[in-house]
């Protein structure tokens, strides 16, 4: 299991936070699949080294603006910028400032744990890849398991596995869809503090959750998508959680 | 360019190590080759079995389906977790993936071809060594294309909902005129007997090309995580 923990790590001061350049920049940022407009006239600013927590009912459009902001598929309208580079046409040296954590583990189910880390981390060009590799794998609690197919693995060894993956490059900016989805209880404290470490360290983190509490506690900064639109933005600090909830439900 | 090749055999040795542990694939496609060229050659009969150019004709039947169920595994193994999602993360060109795993369909279309051609030559009694390299750079010309087309729609097809199928209907008609060229090559060279001409050959080439850089340009476009 991760060592570290959440009371361990200090964040960056607001006064830090505002002055750097915005990891992400949104301006009018819609999305449309078909006829649906899933995301609607998004314009928000996420400076470098903040951790902010996307909050919604299902079908708001959090995952959708994530795979956005992924640059795994474009947005209809709208601009987009991550460190100040426009995301219409993204250079790779972009690319490899971003990690994601999906729904899905984005990984090979008929290779082993380290296999996986190693061709992701050759992919992203990482220095001593399986040096890398073996050090993400002790982080997440799984260096046991290293030389284990992935298909033999529980949801939530799959779901640490699938964090490695996602830090092996060390990444700038990490979009964590749902992170916690289908953990149990030690391993959601375990990602907790791996995400929180992460921000300490300086970077910047987007993650999206439906459990308003443990998003209040985690990020600095909350903000409520229903129906594709923002509906709120506030300090995670100065928020009164029934009330986000009662936004979140809409 | 070191760096293109290099990632490009990243990609493709992954697809290999995947079905060499899994070898799903590739015994799902021998046996498919395999009960092609058998119930073919006892359909058409002893008259025809011993011509030539049944048995060309039925090994790119074999050749064709099984390749279509390649292009169809190398792109599922993607699928599977999302896995072609935290490839388009990567910084890699979509260039690469689409150049790595048309080596992957070549690399199993050529074990597909060394496991059903023997067995053809043995069940129509096909004499390959009328003019065994003149096969081999007619196989190679029509295999590159046909990968092509097949690598580029089997990532457009697996992005849809409609799979079972979609794929053989979709490709072969693209790949119909390359098989054309490749048969009618193929007829000359077993069935009369003339000597491998440039002519055909550029023709196979060009459709290779074509084939090539179309797929190369479009598979950006197409690929959905």
């Amino acid at each position: 299991m991760i060592a570290i923990t959440a009371e361990s790590v200090t964040p960056l001061t607001d006064a830090e936070i505002t002055t750097a350049t915005p990891a992400v920049r949104m301006r009018g940022l819609s999305k449309r699949y078909d006829e649906r407009w899933v995301l609607r006239d998004i314009t928000l600013d996420v400076p470098t080294g903040s951790y902010l927590a996307l909050l919604g009912a299902n079908g708001a459009g959090k995952s959708t603006l994530l795979h956005t902001l992924a640059m795994l598929s474009p947005a209809t309208r709208g601009e987009l910028s991550l460190f100040g580079e426009s995301a219409a046409r993204p250079s790779p040296a972009l690319r490899a400032r971003l990690g994601m954590i999906g729904h899905q583990p984005m990984l090979y189910r008929d290779l082993s744990a380290i296999e996986n880390l190693v061709f992701f981390g050759k992919l992203y060009d990482v220095s001593r890849p399986k040096q890398r590799a073996m050090d993400m794998l002790e982080r997440v609690g799984l260096a046991d398991r290293a030389l284990s197919v992935v298909k033999t693995f529980s949801r939530g060894m799959v779901q640490r596995l699938s964090i490695a993956r996602a830090l092996m490059h060390a990444p700038e900016l990490l979009l964590a869809d749902e992170p916690f989805s289908g953990l149990d209880v030690p391993s959601v404290q375990a990602v907790s503090a791996l995400l929180a470490e992460l921000h300490a360290d300086g970077k910047t983190v987007i993650l999206t959750n439906h459990d308003v509490r443990q998003s209040l506690e985690l990020a600095q900064r909350v903000v409520v998508l229903g129906r594709g639109r923002v509906v709120s933005d506030r300090r995670a600090q100065d928020a009164n959680a029934d009330e986000v909830t009662r936004e979140v439900i809409g | 360019m070191t760096r293109v090749l290099r990632e490009i055999m990243l990609v493709s040795a992954k697809d290999l190590r995947i079905e060499a542990r899994s070898r799903q694939t590739l015994g799902l496609v021998a046996v498919l080759g395999v009960l092609i060229v058998v119930v073919l050659g006892l359909g058409l009969g002893p008259q025809q079995v011993k011509s030539g150019m049944a048995a060309t004709a039925v090994l790119w039947v074999a050749y064709l389906f099984g390749g279509v169920l390649c292009f169809e595994k190398t792109m599922a193994v993607e699928r599977h977790d999302g896995a072609l999602a935290g490839l388009m993360l990567a910084p890699i060109d979509r260039g690469v993936i689409y150049a790595g795993k048309l080596i992957s369909n070549l690399a199993l279309m050529l074990a597909l071809a060394l496991i059903v051609t023997p067995v053809a030559v043995v069940m129509f009694g096909f004499d390959l060594s009328a003019a065994p390299l003149g096969f081999v750079a007619i196989m190679a010309g029509g295999f590159v294309g046909f990968a092509a087309i097949g690598t580029l729609f089997a990532a457009a097809v697996s992005s849809t909902q409609s799979q079972g199928g979609l794929l053989a209907v979709v490709v072969f008609p693209v790949s119909l005129p390359l098989v054309i060229v490749s048969t009618q090559m193929m007829m000359r060279l077993f069935g009369e007997g003339e000597p491998l001409g440039a002519v055909g050959l550029t023709v196979l080439i060009a459709f290779d090309a074509v084939y090539l850089v179309v797929s190369w340009l479009v598979f950006e476009l197409i690929l959905e995580p």
